[in-house]
């Protein structure tokens, strides 16, 4: 039968207890013989494996990981500013303001059916900004779950 | 606040050029961790790109409140559990022999001395025995414990449970690999002893 300190010891010869409880499991070490057995035991083992030798990552390691990062997007807040820069935001602002004034022409109180041409260029701008909202749901970035969806957008690029 | 937290910081604010450092910083811990989770050289290596990937993905997740050492092994520990769970790794270690035509994988390059290589093969076997037999929570307490040298508060953090679960997760791990480590070494020791 083993004795409940036992289940101290690892943590005692880790120098994981409080001052108080080291000092509690010592004296039961002195009246204990199968506590000391497993004590000396666990000083043996951890003493094994202190001296395995340590493990060698293969040099290619480091390229294989840098390759990969360079591959990676970046990370999402690098790419909102990239997007957020006056050059990109301004003009994407203003097809986005193009495209809604030219919607609510068409679907609103009164509106007429545009030329087909027109149409098709009301469709590019809309086309042309929606990945600007779609990427980075920047309307609704609001929780640590969106910018998980946001981080992994990439992954989705491509599948059917 | 550490080196390495103002490294992820910079990570975090766009900054690729710091993740260089903090990749040969830690790289190796990382990977040693995997192989002694999962007990395959190759694999513990693609499971370690997987964790930097995720790490530098995860760069605006950290809070410099958090050692990063504790983050990254959060990460690495989180990943590693998550992937044996579906399946995408098989814990294999060497005891369970090599395949055919493979060698027994061992942490580091060939010991000058034979004898001293061959008696560290079979304890790495062994140890290899042993871990495998441990719950995955226990292998990942005992590995943060023995290999990378963390305190149990800080493998609480990392494996998000109680101090009170890593001490207990870590006795029954250390214990259980101590025995099978001295039923070893006593058989080993036998011949000898005949021999004298």
């Amino acid at each position: 039968m083993s004795c409940e300190t036992e289940a101290e010891l690892t943590a005692y010869v880790d120098g994981e207890l409080t001052p108080a409880d080291a000092s509690a499991v010592r004296a039961h070490l002195a009246g204990c013989e199968r506590c000391r057995s497993t004590e000396t035991l666990l000083r043996r083992t951890l003493g094994t494996l202190r001296a395995l030798p340590d493990f060698e990552p293969s040099p290619d390691l480091r390229r294989r990981v840098l390759a990969r990062l360079e591959q990676a997007p970046a990370p999402w807040r690098e790419r909102l500013a990239a997007l957020l820069r006056p050059a990109v935001l301004v003009p994407s602002a203003a097809g986005l303001l193009a495209a809604g004034v030219v919607t609510a022409l068409l679907w609103g109180p009164g509106g007429t059916a545009l030329p087909p041409g027109l149409q098709d260029t009301v469709a590019l701008g809309v086309a042309l900004n929606y990945e600007v909202v779609a990427d980075y749901e920047l309307l609704g970035l609001d929780g640590p779950d969106d910018l998980e969806v946001v981080e992994h957008l990439h992954e989705l690029e491509g599948r059917p | 606040m550490d080196a390495d937290a103002e490294l992820m910081l910079r990570v975090a604010r766009g900054d690729r050029s710091a993740f260089t450092p903090l990749f040969d910083r830690h790289q190796r811990g990382v990977a040693r961790f995997a192989f002694r989770f999962v007990g395959d050289r190759a694999r513990a290596e693609e499971l370690t790109q997987d964790i930097f990937v995720k790490l530098y993905r995860n760069a605006g997740r950290y809070r410099p409140s958090a050692r990063f050492k504790t983050f990254l092994y959060r990460v690495a520990a989180n990943h590693c559990l998550n992937e044996v769970r579906k399946g995408e790794y098989r814990v294999k270690h060497v005891s369970e022999g090599p395949e055919e035509g493979e060698p027994v994988e061992t942490p580091a390059p060939e010991a000058e001395r034979p004898d001293s290589h061959l008696a560290g093969r079979e304890l790495e076997s062994q140890l290899g025995a042993a871990l495998a037999g441990l719950s995955e929570r226990e292998r990942a307490a005992f590995t943060l414990a023995r290999f990378e040298g963390m305190a149990y508060r800080d493998i609480a953090e990392a494996l998000e449970a109680s101090e009170a679960a890593v001490k207990s997760l870590i006795h029954r791990a250390t214990l259980a690999v101590a025995r099978r480590l001295d039923a070893f070494q006593a058989g080993a020791e036998e011949p000898l002893r005949s021999r004298a």
